[in-house]
């Protein structure tokens, strides 16, 4: 740490946040209390569990449901749900006929009040670049596959608009309460590359 | 772009299913970003330019190349982040 020379080119990103960090915190822009719970927030409490909680609702509710459809933002809002990247919130429905597939292409936007961050594999060229193109060939890469008849539909998410899929009911499921039935709802099945499975006896 | 990059990326997430960040660089970057524009420092909408330029970018050789990624997503975050940054007159990282 002596001389005027700077290698944060040659230095890795972990070095670089940190270097950044510092000089904000120096400035008195950010403090590092704050980032410690902005980071807590999205990796512990702001998550798929949310999703899951929407749809279980949306599954035994059926004015909610309704509500749900008609307006995602303003219904998750009812629950507690909102923050950044929260705006224009569009829930989509899986039936026997209809399957949805959310992607960005662009990048990686994403409904974080209800789903948290997105997984590596939403954001990565691989899932970007396929998506649309071979959506049935990404399902299977996921291990869905879908009779032919049933009608896929991706949808690509931007600044102003995101999807949120509301997966099928899985048979089996009749007698469970809308708590444990948001316990089986998974965030990949809300993003469309999965289907809710019923629990096994 | 092949079935086999997509296929490892699921298996990564089905080991560890709520995964988020793969280092804490990545969650402070991220938290960062957020918090400055949470105080008005620049809007989300111009950090997110920047980052789909930067992701952009990436893809333009991925395809070119025909090569895959692993997961350097952040490092294109942090890129548009320093980028902004300096073009804010905030904070220049070098």
């Amino acid at each position: 740490m002596s001389g005027d020379h700077h290698n944060t080119d040659d230095s890795g990103p972990a070095a670089r946040v940190k270097a950044l960090e510092a000089i904000l915190t120096e400035k008195g822009l950010i403090d590092p209390a704050a980032i410690d719970a902005i980071v807590d927030l999205y990796e512990t409490r702001v998550g798929p569990r949310n999703g899951a909680r929407v749809v279980a609702k949306a599954w035994t509710d059926p004015a909610y449901r309704k509500r749900l459809l008609a307006d995602a933002t303003k219904a998750v809002a009812e629950i507690g749900f909102a923050g950044p990247e929260g705006g224009h919130l569009v829930a989509v429905e899986n039936t026997d006929r209809v399957h949805n597939l959310v992607v960005c292409t662009l990048c990686s936007c994403y409904p974080w009040p209800v789903l948290g961050l997105p997984p590596v594999w939403y954001k990565s060229f691989a899932y970007r670049s396929r998506a649309v193109s071979d959506p049935r060939g990404v399902l299977a890469d996921f291990g869905l596959e879908l009779p032919r008849e049933v009608e896929v539909r991706v949808w690509d998410s931007s600044a102003e608009i995101r999807y949120l899929v509301i997966p099928q009911r899985p048979k089996g499921t009749e007698r469970m309460s809308e708590d444990a039935l948001a316990e089986i709802v998974t965030r990949d099945s809300m993003v469309g590359v999965a289907k809710v499975e019923a629990p096994r006896a | 772009m092949s079935t086999t990059e997509l296929n490892s990326l699921i298996e990564a997430a089905r080991l560890d299913a709520d995964h988020v960040f793969s280092a804490p660089w990545e969650a402070r970057a991220f938290a960062m970003a957020l918090k400055l524009s949470q105080a008005g420092h620049f809007t989300w909408d111009e950090f997110r330019q920047r980052l789909i330029a930067e992701v952009r970018a990436s893809d333009r050789i991925r395809a070119r190349d025909g090569t895959s990624d692993n997961g350097e997503y952040y490092d294109h975050f942090l890129r548009a982040l320093e980028k902004l940054l300096e073009e804010k007159g905030i904070a220049h990282s070098h």
